[in-house]
């Protein structure tokens, strides 16, 4: 495991942040981290990243204790933290060559340039990071922390300030990443994020995990089933198939939902080899969404 | 090598930063200021030489102070304000290499004032004149005075978190120190002033330019002045280093 988190407890100021964490994280596993403001994810990183003195429970990252061993941990770790602040004066090139050398590493500038390159930089490689806009930064952030070729990446936030574009670039990026074997920790408040690049998701709500596991699961879990409508260009070949329910049609469109402990992907795939003539599918309901905002609700005063 | 990796780093935002840029022409113009009034000032130019050049090395230390104060809360609490300094506690670089790195481009700001002070202070002594004692003192009890404060700023900046909160309470701090160029000299035979001038660093420094630019003592002579100077020096790294190491995000 990379990141193994159990019983984690914690206090700032005397003020309890973090209750009951876990969380687990292993090679090649993109986990999507969850929670409300203030619900403790921010929290978790930072005692992920030895910055946080727990005041019980376990914390190994890459099989080290990052409070007691943080120079051994941050050698394999990138980081995107929440607020990327950088040094307006210097160029990204600069930049990323200022960064490789604290870590020991002397990256030549064709090096430097594909790591500019791998991030969509390479144009701009040359001017001041201050004229750089939010997403250019970001971008920036993602290149800074992939310098090290780390096994595991904590990513806060990666896609802030991203236009649809950049979000796809850096999704794909991540993709890659996690298929090479890299473990990635992303903290995120965006659904779509997580949906389309997580298997696995921790949900931490008042500073406690109140779910973690496969999202396919947790949403089988959740039990309320999940609702589409699917436009189709044609009639169905069969009016039932085992685990969806066709519940209404209005012409094109039918309505109709899928027991929770499927996979949609896998239904899809079913019903595409069945001869279903899909033409659109969209999310009615029983999403990630859906278990997200089931799991956070704050009880009624 | 990390230590002056970042030094470097710290010295091009100095250099090469509007911001950085900008405190070094206010201090040229302040400078400029005061040395004008030294030699223009009717009831001014009738000081002595020795006098001169002592007033202008007190003026080069306060300057220098304040610099290295507002250099000091910036690299600390600016950083963090700006985001930039998280990711490099999260380098494999250690804290006190970090801090001592960020030093680095304290110091250099007090060698840019030093090397700018030189002219005026050849300037304002007629020529050259009491030049050496003067850059002497500045250099053994200017330096660690003036470094102290960097760290005090430093200290400051990662205990208080803003860097607003900072550099208030450090200038409360700086005046406190800098009163005895304020103060006439009649307050500070008083019990309570010789008390104050005994513990205080920045009176040490312009004790010992007294004592070296206008009686022509020794260096050899102001052992205590230097003394108290680098148990300043010390103490202002211990409360930085301390409060460095407590910084979590």
């Amino acid at each position: 495991m990379l990141i193994e988190i159990d019983r984690l407890r914690l206090s700032l100021a005397g003020v309890p942040i973090l209750r009951a964490v876990r969380l687990s994280l292993g090679e090649g596993e993109i986990y999507g981290l969850l929670g409300p403001n203030g619900a403790g994810k921010s929290t978790t990183i930072a005692a992920v990243l030895g910055l946080l003195v727990p005041e019980s429970g376990t914390v190994r990252v890459l099989g080290r204790d990052p409070r007691r061993e943080p120079r051994a941990v941050h050698a394999r770790l990138g980081v995107l933290p929440e607020q990327g602040g950088f040094y307006d004066w210097m160029t990204a090139e600069r930049y990323l060559g200022f960064f490789a050398r604290l870590y020991g590493r002397s990256l030549s500038a064709s090096t430097l340039g594909d790591r500019l390159a791998r991030v969509g930089l390479m144009p701009r490689r040359g001017q001041a990071i201050g004229s750089y806009s939010r997403g250019m930064r970001q971008r920036l952030a993602l290149a800074r922390a992939l310098l090290i070729d780390p096994p595991l990446l904590i990513l806060d936030e990666p896609t802030n300030g991203l236009d649809p574009r950049g979000r796809r670039d850096i999704h794909d990026i991540l993709l890659a990443l996690a298929d090479g074997g890299v473990g990635i920790l992303l903290s995120t408040h965006l659904l779509d994020d997580v949906d389309r690049l997580c298997r696995r998701i921790g949900i931490i709500a008042e500073g406690r995990t109140v779910a973690e596991g496969n999202v396919v699961d947790l949403m089988g879990a959740n039990s309320s089933p999940q609702r589409f409508r699917l436009r189709l260009t044609g009639a169905p070949p069969c009016a039932e198939i085992g685990n969806v329910t066709i519940l209404a049609r209005d012409g094109d469109w039918w309505t109709i939902d899928i027991d929770p402990a499927w996979n949609p992907e896998a239904v899809w795939h079913d019903l595409f080899c069945g001869g279903w003539p899909i033409a659109e599918i969209r999310r009615e309901s029983g999403g990630l969404e859906d278990l997200y905002l089931a799991l956070t609700e704050r009880p009624a005063a | 090598m990390p230590i002056l990796l970042i030094a470097g780093k710290e010295t091009g935002e100095l250099l090469l930063s509007v911001r950085g840029l900008a405190w070094l022409l206010v201090l040229s113009v302040v400078l400029s200021g005061f040395g004008f009034l030294l030699v223009s000032d009717t009831e001014l130019s009738l000081l002595d030489n020795a006098q001169v050049v002592y007033d202008m090395a007190g003026i080069i230390t306060a300057l220098g102070c304040l610099l290295a104060l507002i250099v000091g809360v910036d690299t600390i609490a600016g950083e963090r304000e700006r985001g930039s300094l998280v990711p490099l506690l999260l380098t494999t670089v250690s804290r006190d290499g970090i801090l001592l790195g960020k030093l680095g481009g304290v110091a250099v700001a007090w060698v840019v004032i030093y090397a700018l002070a030189a002219p005026y202070l050849w300037a304002v002594g007629s020529t050259g004149q009491n030049l050496a004692d003067g850059l002497l003192g500045l250099a053994l009890l200017g330096t660690p005075v003036v470094l102290g404060f960097g760290f005090l700023g430093m200290g400051l900046g990662a205990c208080l978190g803003t860097a607003r909160t900072g550099l208030l309470i450090g200038l409360i701090v700086l005046v406190l120190a800098a009163s005895p160029l304020l103060l006439g000299p009649s307050l500070r035979q008083s019990a309570v002033g010789r008390a104050f001038d005994a513990i205080n660093p920045f009176s040490a420094a312009v004790n010992a330019y007294d004592a070296m630019i206008i009686d022509s003592l020794p260096i050899a002579a102001q052992v205590v002045n230097l003394a108290v100077t680098a148990a300043w020096f010390a103490l202002a790294l211990w409360f930085a280093r301390a409060s460095f190491h407590r910084i979590a995000r």
